[in-house]
């Protein structure tokens, strides 16, 4: 099994919902995150002052697969997300070792 | 049942009484308490860091308290009282008179109408009996003591309050606690009876609407003295000042604007043509002000963009300029007051703050722009844009108890022998700069008297107190350490640890899961 990590531009969310959806996944977690890459941070101004401000807002998604169906997710998050301009975000995939269901302690491919 | 002419039998209040004026004069007073609670409350709260918010609010409720009693025990008097201490004023045949009108500009004169007689104002012939004040000589009151001493409580209770947002962040709770009884008993009862309370100012023409001087300027004042003494707050909290709510910011800040229908409109005691005037005129420049900050930022600040706490900035400004004249300018001096009064303190918050003293004071929300400035200005541009016919008090024919009687427009407007109708001759109507120099010599003494007391104030509590500032780490952790509360707790972290509810009966069965989950939880990868 693997997790595929994801930390896209928040607009992006819907679009990545429903191409995971096409795509069989039947579960998501998401995350409010903040981060910077190349894109590097911003400046906001209050009452005259001039902040710089190094993260900006993004969302971290987290999708456990199957391991024969972890290209075939990736490919649909980085082009359901992708804008072509700087910032767009970036997918990782980590091996993992062992899922389990709460509710029924299933486990393995049982508990996606 | 029938009523006997001339019968004696139930009546609701005596004939002074107009219901009328008495209904304005307590809605207007309700008006500027919610401009202190909720209104600076929870503008200043959110628009510091959210580890201060907490702080902020503690201080607001127990100032606003702090001063509701002392100022019926012992201040209201000090301010508003028909008596001075020194004899200037004093009621002779139950009427208030200013004794030495002729002869002014001695020291004598100066003292003898320096503050009022103190006494308390909680009895129920003080509370009921008419109101009777050197804040008004030329027309008896309409309404009981009650409501004019409730009236002048909430401009006393928001004037320290204003000058929290100079010393957030690093004054102790107990500091604050000390000095609001002292500074409002020795700063502001001493300025509002000279200017208000028929002293010293007042007797020589010096005029303020509604506090342009007596409550803002004074205000921004005394937050920079204040703010001098205590030293700026950590380096890490002036670094990273960021607001933590402009949502909350918008609630607070449109509270102040229509709470100041009362603010401005109430002070002419009575629900007039001149109240009236004086909200619509508030209003007018409340909103060039906003229109002209916005614009300044967006055209000539560095990143050119129009910001939501700049147009909060110009409110206030325009708020703040309008309160000295309000009912004294027509509506294109109130377009020319609030303009000015906000262009004037931008060019100050942008350029001013880089120049010493203010660079080197850490007078954290900027009160001594917003309220200090600003103030001084409107109550400067009084004496260029008073216009001598927007009448305050008009002339006509009273009953014995002071109620108006048959009194036509051209009549109101009329001057005569014995009443001339009460407007403000400005430089712009009459060629006459007399009302600018005494405009003057008021400020320069409220900056003064403010500046003097505070600054001994806060070294007495300095003191008393051993530093009346938290030591650094207390101020590093900020509401924790000193409330042990936060703005926005998190109820899913914390359990309650002192035993509380752990007694017989409320336990295991009142606490058990329910048998389905209303809302079911998503997976954590997986669907399930």
């Amino acid at each position: 099994m693997k997790l595929i990590v994801a930390v896209l531009k928040p607009f992006k969310l819907d679009d990545v919902k429903e191409t995971l959806k096409s795509h069989g996944v039947q579960g998501m977690t998401l995350t409010e995150a903040q981060g910077f890459g190349r894109q590097r941070g911003h400046t906001e101004v209050y009452r005259g002052a001039e902040y710089e401000v190094d993260f900006v807002p993004k969302i971290r998604v987290e999708v456990l697969v199957e391991d024969g169906q972890a290209d075939d997710v990736v490919d649909a998050i980085v082009s359901a997300a992708a804008t072509g301009k700087i910032g767009d975000g970036k997918v990782w995939v980590v091996p993992v070792d062992t899922v389990v269901r709460v509710r029924t302690g299933e486990r393995g491919a049982d508990a996606l | 049942m029938i009523h006997l002419l001339g019968a004696t039998t139930y009546v609701p209040y005596p004939s002074w009484l107009n219901p009328g004026d008495n209904t304005w004069q307590l809605t207007a007073a309700t008006f500027v308490g919610l401009m202190s609670l909720p209104g600076l409350a929870v503008l200043y709260a959110s628009i510091v860091p959210k580890k201060w918010a907490v702080n902020v609010l503690a201080m607001m409720f127990a100032g606003f308290s702090l001063v509701l009693v002392g100022w019926f025990v012992w201040e209201y008097q000090l301010a508003f009282g028909s008596t001075s201490l020194g004899g200037g004023v004093k009621v002779i045949h139950g009427v208030v008179v200013q004794t030495q009108l002729t002869g002014t500009g001695t020291w004598k004169h100066f003292f003898d109408n320096f503050i009022g007689k103190p006494g308390t104002t909680t009895d129920s012939h003080q509370e009921q009996g008419q109101a009777m004040s050197g804040a008004n000589t030329i027309i008896p009151f309409h309404f009981p003591t009650a409501s004019l001493a409730y009236f002048q409580f909430v401009f006393a209770a928001i004037t320290p309050l204003l000058f929290l947002g100079s010393v957030i962040g690093r004054i102790k709770f107990s500091a604050w606690c000390l000095l609001v009884p002292f500074w409002s008993t020795l700063v502001y009862c001493v300025d509002a009876f000279m200017l208000w309370g028929g002293g010293y100012f007042a007797q020589e023409g010096a005029l303020d609407f509604s506090g342009g001087y007596v409550i803002h300027m004074s205000a921004g004042v005394s937050g920079f003295v204040a703010a001098w003494v205590l030293g700026p707050r950590l380096l890490r909290d002036r670094q990273h000042a960021l607001p933590n709510n402009l949502v909350m910011a918008a609630v607070g800040a449109g509270i102040l604007w229509l709470g100041w229908n009362g603010f401005n409109g109430g002070d002419p005691y009575y629900a007039g043509a001149s109240a009236a005037a004086a909200v619509i005129n508030t209003n007018i420049a409340t909103a060039t002000g906003t229109l002209v900050w916005m614009g300044m930022d967006a055209w000539l600040s560095k990143e050119k963009k129009p910001t939501f706490l700049g147009g909060v900035n110009g409110m206030i400004c325009g708020l703040v300029g309008i309160t000295p004249c309000a009912g004294w300018v027509n509506g294109w001096g109130a377009i020319a007051v609030g303009a000015t009064a906000c262009a004037v303190v931008w060019v100050c918050w942008n350029y001013l703050s880089k120049v010493p003293p203010f660079s080197r004071v850490d007078d954290a929300l900027g009160v001594i722009y917003t309220h200090g400035i600003a103030g001084f200005t409107g109550g400067m541009l009084l004496g260029i844009f008073g216009d001598p016919n927007m009448i305050e008090y008009g002339c006509g024919n009273a009953n014995a108890s002071g109620q108006v009687v048959a009194t036509s427009q051209a009549t109101y407007l009329a001057a005569s022998k014995t009443c001339t109708p009460f407007g403000v001759n400005g430089l712009m109507y009459t060629g006459s700069a007399h009302q600018l120099w005494e405009q003057f010599r008021a400020a320069i003494w409220v900056i003064f008297w403010s500046a003097l007391v505070t600054f001994i104030l806060m070294k007495l509590i300095g003191l008393v107190l051993r530093g009346a500032r938290y030591k650094d780490d207390i101020l590093e952790v900020g509401d924790l350490a000193i409330h042990g509360e936060e703005a926005f707790p998190e109820d899913e972290f914390a359990t309650r640890s002192d035993g509380a509810f752990a007694m017989a009966g409320i336990g295991e069965g009142a606490a058990r899961e329910p048998e389905t989950d209303p809302l079911p939880s998503p997976g954590g990868g997986g669907g399930d």
